[in-house]
């Protein structure tokens, strides 16, 4: 079996997804298709998958050239894929979810769930996968959900799995599980497209490796033929600048204390939290996201319940206070979603550039906006974060996702409060706007301020932080001090609860 | 108290519930396929308009409820061509079938037969009332049961074939997806803006025959605006029930109840103004216990 995609061309509007790009998949093997955030990958996928029709060039399947009308098509070609966001309904249970579309029904339609329970459990079998087909999916874990994806393949039939960032969401010990699953696969000759920016993980697990850049191939060969130093600088185009870490001082005056926190949150039951921040120091905190680092960040900023214990800023109580008390004390906020809650995406940049709440008088008189001098402010913000946009006017939704990240950076640090809280940054950015985020987190750190970072990359944390806490299911772990060993310990103790004190 | 529970109490029970009933089945579905369909209340009034027509035109009363689907089917068709295919707000969309159905419907009775206000004629063939021999001589059953429009009994039956056919129908599997995420029906190699159009048509010919129950079964007139407010009971009752037909069918009973308790209460000496208040109280009245029982389920997780 073989496919190949051949001169693909899409088009958005003014904008070249794909350019000309020809590739080809062999039969037992893993290809992985590597490339920053609007690369092309997904939106090649979803021309093989059937989901785009508005593409130029060719498919060919076993030498033969195939039109999809939809995805039907290619799922009856033998073709699947577990879409990044998983394709599943929390409401509905593991088996409907499964038979989703291709449903064994009678005469008049009806669904004869007993006699596919049996073919899916023996189906189950053969994968060595536990899975209890009448659970709703709502109480699965993310692992679990991966694999009731991964089944739903299997059900159809598929021999050609495509796999959008399938280990984003999962543990270390996770992804092993996972890996070993899609080794099986490759023993029984299906073909599987890895879809990831992790390029450790395709060092270990690919046989081929295809980079993308700008909608163009840029290479694509098997991955003995090159390097993990090939591959990155081929990723991005060129070299990056090196960080300047200045490791400044850590001051022993408590900026953030949390005391036996207790939070409402469905983890309750793994709480209270305990954690400080000193002057000057930048506390990562790491774990996969969804286990409760959000919440700690709401419950620290006053927007979710606190049921016990206490948070103290700069030796006040502020457990009680208002979102906007604290705000105005002090604290800054780059959130994860830039689009909700970082910006107001369909107003100007300068209407995004301050804090209107924060009443600062050189922004307002009175109930009254001074245009001017935000704008004038805007500008200044523009210049020295070098973020790309026509002009202060501009809607914030022209932007990129990485000019729209350093307008809320920008926005945020410019303040000089002790305390900034910080959530993913680099979420979904390219690589340059990346380094220039850590920098300016770094030069924050280098004046003083106290800095939480949740993130869920390891690298961010190994790169950034002066010591880290790993969240599991709402527990918070001790302090990991950054020495040799700081990575693997940090990855230790994601791997689930059991090493915790 | 006695006076108050008479026959008459009974048997129009079924009559207040149905045309209601039908309506919300519609919006129940079309609630469960995530289409926001407030507009139930101009497919009921512009069915009971066509019901009239065409059981005056053809002579037939079951004509005239097929000529009903018809209307339901072609508010159906707009609520589709705008909504489905020109991505239109679903809420701008049933205010305009609102309003639309009311001038279109009183309009053609002017420019049709020549009155306004109420059209009635002899020629206005009703539905057939059936009698079902096994209830006879239960005493409330029968009272409550027989002598009621074919439409009634053909409810009841559509609340259960509804509920079997959410569940285990795959169709009713496709419903229930799309209105959670249609992205994933897609995926799956569906086309969930095919089961949405089916959905609307379906909702459509359940309000026509709403609109039908309320003009030929038991009175056989047309008056401007009969739906009265019909449909806005439906569209709350679909809304308090999640889309849910059985629970949807217990609601909409305790409101015809209380409707029919009202008409009685009145006959006491209450002023009509506050015995007419009555089902809309008790419709405030669950809306509070079940919007008080969600926060309660929400609260636990959220702030």
């Amino acid at each position: 079996m073989k496919i190949s995609l051949r001169d693909i061309t899409i088009d958005y509007d003014h904008l070249r997804a794909i350019d000309n790009l020809s590739l080809e998949f062999n039969a037992g093997e893993i290809h992985a298709i590597v490339g920053e955030n609007g690369a092309g990958k997904s939106s090649l996928m979803s021309v093989l998958y059937g989901l785009n029709l508005n593409y130029s060039g060719k498919i060919i399947f076993n030498d033969n050239e195939v039109f999809w009308s939809s995805p039907r098509d290619a799922i009856q070609h033998g073709i699947g894929m577990v879409h990044q966001h998983f394709m599943l309904i929390d409401e509905l249970t593991v088996l409907e979810n499964i038979i989703l579309g291709y449903e064994p029904d009678d005469a008049l339609g009806f669904i004869n769930f007993e006699k596919i329970q049996p073919e899916i459990n023996a189906l189950l079998k053969l994968y060595d996968i536990n899975m209890n087909l009448n659970e709703l999916v709502m109480n699965l874990s993310v692992a679990q959900r991966q694999m009731v994806e991964i089944i739903k393949l299997l059900y159809r039939n598929a021999k050609v799995l495509i796999l959008d960032e399938p280990t984003a969401v999962l543990t270390p010990n996770e992804t092993e599980m996972f890996f070993k699953t899609l080794r099986n696969f490759r023993l029984e000759k299906k073909i599987i497209i890895l879809i990831t920016h992790k390029i450790d993980e395709v060092m270990v697990i690919s046989d081929h490796v295809s980079i993308l850049r700008n909608g163009k191939l840029i290479n694509s060969s098997k991955l003995k033929q090159t390097t993990k130093i090939k591959i990155e600088e081929q990723i991005v185009g060129k070299k990056l600048p090196k960080l300047n870490i200045k490791r400044g001082i850590i001051e022993r005056k408590k900026v953030l204390e949390v005391e036996s926190l207790k939070i409402s949150t469905r983890f309750s039951h793994n709480q209270p939290i305990d954690l400080f921040i000193q002057k000057g120091e930048i506390i990562g905190i790491a774990g996969v996201s969804g286990n409760g680092q959000n919440e700690l960040i709401e419950a620290i900023l006053g927007v979710r319940k606190v049921l016990g214990g206490s948070i103290k800023y700069l030796q006040e109580d502020i457990t009680y206070k208002s979102t906007r008390h604290r705000r105005i004390k002090g604290i800054s906020f780059i959130p994860q979603d830039r689009r909700k809650d970082g910006l107001a995406i369909k107003s100007k940049v300068w209407e995004n550039a301050i804090n209107i709440n924060l009443n600062d008088k050189k922004f307002s008189i009175g109930p009254f906006l001074k245009k001017k001098s935000i704008k004038n402010y805007a500008n200044q913000l523009i210049n020295e974060f070098s973020i790309k946009v026509d002009s202060p006017n501009s809607s914030v939704i022209t932007m990129s996702g990485g000019n729209m990240q350093k307008l809320v950076v920008a926005r945020e640090l410019s303040n000089n409060f002790p305390l900034i809280i910080i959530e993913n940054p680099t979420w979904g950015i390219d690589v340059g706007s990346i380094a220039f985020i850590h920098q300016k987190i770094l030069d924050m750190k280098a004046r003083g301020a106290a800095i939480l970072l949740v993130s869920n990359e390891l690298d961010e944390i190994d790169v950034l932080a002066d010591s880290a806490l790993v969240m599991y299911e709402g527990k918070i772990s001790n302090r990991i001090p950054k020495d040799i060993k700081f990575r693997e310990n940090i990855a230790s103790k994601m791997l689930s609860g059991i090493h915790f004190k | 108290m006695i006076e108050i529970f008479d026959p008459e109490f009974f048997s129009s029970i079924a009559r207040l519930t149905t045309p209601i009933l039908l309506a919300a089945l519609g919006g129940s579905i079309c609630h469960r396929a995530g289409i926001f369909n407030i507009g139930l209340e101009g497919f009921i009034l512009l069915g009971a308009f066509m019901a009239v027509l065409g059981s005056f035109f053809a002579n037939n009363a079951f004509l005239g409820a097929l000529s009903a689907i018809f209307g339901g089917l072609f508010l159906s068709i707009i609520f589709a061509e705008f909504h489905l295919r020109r991505k239109g707000d679903p809420i701008v969309i049933s205010i305009a079938i609102n309003i639309l159905a009311l001038g279109l419907s009183t309009y053609l009775l002017r420019s049709i037969f020549k009155v306004s206000g109420v059209f009635s004629h002899p020629e206005i063939k009703k539905l057939p009332q059936i009698q079902l021999p096994i209830f006879n001589n239960i005493p409330i059953l029968d009272l409550l049961i027989n002598n009621q429009s074919i439409l009634f009994y053909l409810s009841i039956v559509i609340v259960f074939i509804l509920h079997y056919f959410l569940k285990y129908h795959k169709f009713g599997l496709w419903i229930r997806v799309v209105g959670e995420n249609p992205e994933v029906l897609r995926s799956s190699g569906v086309n969930p803006v095919k089961i949405k159009f089916l959905v609307l048509l379906l909702c459509g010919i359940l309000c026509g025959l709403a609109g039908a129950q309320l003009s030929i079964s038991n009175v056989g007139l047309f008056v401007e605006n009969m739906s009265a407010g019909r449909g806005w009971i439906a569209v709350v009752a679909v809304l308090l029930c999640g889309g849910r037909p059985i629970p949807l069918f217990f609601l909409i009973v305790l409101f015809g109840l209380v409707d029919s308790l009202s008409l009685r209460i009145q006959g006491l000496g209450l002023p009509q103004q506050i015995t007419e208040l009555l089902p809309y109280i008790v419709c405030l009245v669950v809306l509070i216990i079940v919007s008080y029982k969600k926060l309660r389920t929400l609260s636990r997780t959220i702030y």
